[in-house]
């Protein structure tokens, strides 16, 4: 039996490159920069183009499918997730590292049917690293096959997470509290490279045993989501439940263990939702 | 030996650090996809190889030999007991594998770092991206570059366009680590554009030299993590300084370094103080 959504991931992957061709070209030159919700929430043009790019390549192909675009929810579009064919897209994950030239950018595009995710496509571009997977079908970069480490003892886990955009005090000593203390437990350390889906792909290659964070978007997480199941690795809610593709949060790990014991340690906060409705 | 004799000569010795970092960068590329022997050193965070101690071992060994009375100061050398003291006499200061922790986690942030210091002045610093085979050098006088382009920092001013890099450092004891936090929470509340940690004194030190970040500043990094980077750093055009403000100590496990003397100074302010045990323990040639 053919795969219904292959056509569309070829067609993704396709899309993905050509944006990422117009980030490098943007790095080559002055890059201006606006802000969004506070003065460390960065868009730039850049950021805009490449979604345009992105939605109009696919609009053409595929007219009746949906879109979440950080930029076009940014503009006023709604961000509900229907069970319609949808593309959940980050033109730009890592915006800040962008605009500083700082290595961890990448263009990150997950599908959904039904509200499950199909496939996922993330592209480190500075790197040229295009990590992909298919449900049921493995992960890969640049067609090598990954896989997460599977380290199960906390106590010799990498923990990737960021210290969030938002200038509430009590937001921030709640990140902080949480780095404290998964730093306690002990384990071998922490690092905040600057780009979500990055960090979920840095998990599922293995060079990273568990990624979690409070505060990111849908379109942060659906890219790399697939890619890191089909690695092997493990997605949940902070509280250890089910993953809530619009929680806003999330915990990626090599192993159940190391994702739970994560989860007991942090504390929640709240980061409202992608599909709350104002 | 008269200036252009030694000029000729630390040229010579540049020259050879390049090389034997690329090889060095080879050998722990090869090591990278074998099973690795951890052990700790100071603390469960801080980790060493057998892979640290043969790259060191090759280095120090190529470098003896072709320099006889040259002096080192090496990372597992020192972890051995050998002493820390930076003399007079022509100097290697030498991190065979800096991001063992990433290493060992095939983290892609690892680099050997090779700094040169005479009568107590560094000369020259060459650090070897070991994954990306990125290498960044710099002359003392001559500029500083990465794979051949020159370098320059990025010349901001305003904190609150800032990128800062840091990292966690050795010890993990609630007090530090709330001193860590605290650190971190002052300048994101500057508001800096972001703080990040990758794992890799020396690499995150070359992201200043590059321009890619704004500045670096860090409690527990040792001189050789230090002593490539701040030439490089100095000769892209950027600042090197103490974390109190004052002139850098390269024993003193502490530094700041910007692109410019403003983001250092607001970082200077800012920073309250994790001890560490200085380098040539407490013998301080200063």
């Amino acid at each position: 039996m053919s795969d219904p959504w292959k056509e569309c991931m070829d067609h993704c992957i396709a899309v993905t490159k050509e944006a990422g061709k117009m980030i490098r070209e943007a790095l080559k030159k002055d890059i201006p920069i606006m802000q969004k919700s506070s003065p460390v929430d960065l868009v730039t043009e850049t950021d805009q183009k490449v979604e345009a790019l992105i939605i109009s390549s696919i609009k053409e192909r595929y007219p009746t499918h949906s879109f979440i675009g950080e930029e076009s929810v940014a503009a006023g579009a709604p961000s509900i997730l229907t069970d319609n064919p949808t593309w959940i897209i980050d033109p730009i994950d890592g915006t800040t590292n962008f605009v500083h030239r700082f290595p961890f950018v990448s263009v990150s595009i997950g599908f959904t049917v039904n509200k499950e995710i199909e496939f996922g496509v993330v592209y480190s571009c500075i790197e040229e690293k295009m990590y992909t997977a298919r449900k049921g079908k493995g992960a890969f970069c640049n067609g090598v096959p990954i896989k997460v480490s599977g380290q199960e003892d906390i106590t010799k886990s990498l923990v990737l997470t960021e210290m969030g955009l938002k200038k509430d005090p009590e937001h921030f000593k709640a990140v902080m509290s949480n780095m404290q203390k998964i730093l306690t437990i002990p384990v071998h350390g922490i690092r905040s490279p600057g780009s979500a889906a990055v960090n979920m792909c840095l998990v599922a290659c293995g060079s990273a045993d568990a990624y979690y964070h409070i505060g990111i978007h849908c379109w942060d997480m659906a890219g790399g989501a697939a890619i890191v199941t089909e690695a092997g690795g493990v997605i949940m809610d902070i509280t250890g439940g089910p993953f809530d593709l619009m929680s806003r949060r999330l915990i990626t790990a090599s192993s159940r263990a190391i994702a739970e014991h994560i989860a007991q340690q942090l504390q929640e906060f709240p980061c409202g939702r992608d599909d709350a409705v104002n | 030996m008269t200036s252009m004799e030694s000029d000729k000569c630390w040229q010579e010795c540049m020259d050879v650090a390049v090389q034997i970092a690329r090889s060095a960068g080879q050998v722990v590329r090869e090591a990278v996809k074998q099973e690795k022997r951890v052990s700790t050193k100071s603390t469960p965070a801080d980790l060493v190889t057998e892979a640290d101690h043969q790259v060191e071992e090759l280095i120090i060994s190529t470098l003896r030999e072709r320099f006889p009375s040259h002096r080192f100061i090496g990372e597992e050398s020192s972890a051995a007991g050998e002493k820390c003291i930076l003399t007079d006499s022509p100097t290697w200061i030498i991190d065979p594998i800096d991001g063992t922790c990433n290493f060992v986690h095939s983290f892609p942030m690892v680099a050997v770092s090779i700094g040169f210091a005479v009568k107590k002045e560094l000369e020259f610093g060459v650090i070897y991206h070991c994954f990306e085979e990125t290498l960044y050098t710099a002359r003392k006088g001559q500029g500083a570059f990465c794979n051949g382009l020159r370098l320059q920092v990025s010349k901001e001013k305003d904190v609150s366009k800032a990128l800062i890099l840091t990292e966690i450092g050795a010890k993990r004891d609630p007090k530090t680590l709330k001193i860590f936090s605290g650190n971190i929470e002052k300048l994101l509340s500057a508001p800096a554009h972001g703080v990040r940690i990758i794992g890799s004194s020396t690499l995150a030190l070359c992201q200043v030299a590059t321009g890619a970040a704004d500045a670096y500043y860090q409690y527990g990094l040792h001189c050789w993590d230090i002593a490539a980077a701040a030439v490089i750093i100095r000769e892209a055009g950027g600042v090197v300084i103490d974390t109190s403000g004052g002139p850098l100590d390269l024993m003193s496990r502490r530094v700041v370094a910007a692109g410019s003397q403003e983001i250092a100074s607001y970082i200077v302010q800012q920073l309250q103080p994790i001890s560490y045990e200085r380098d040539d323990n407490g013998h301080s040639t200063q």
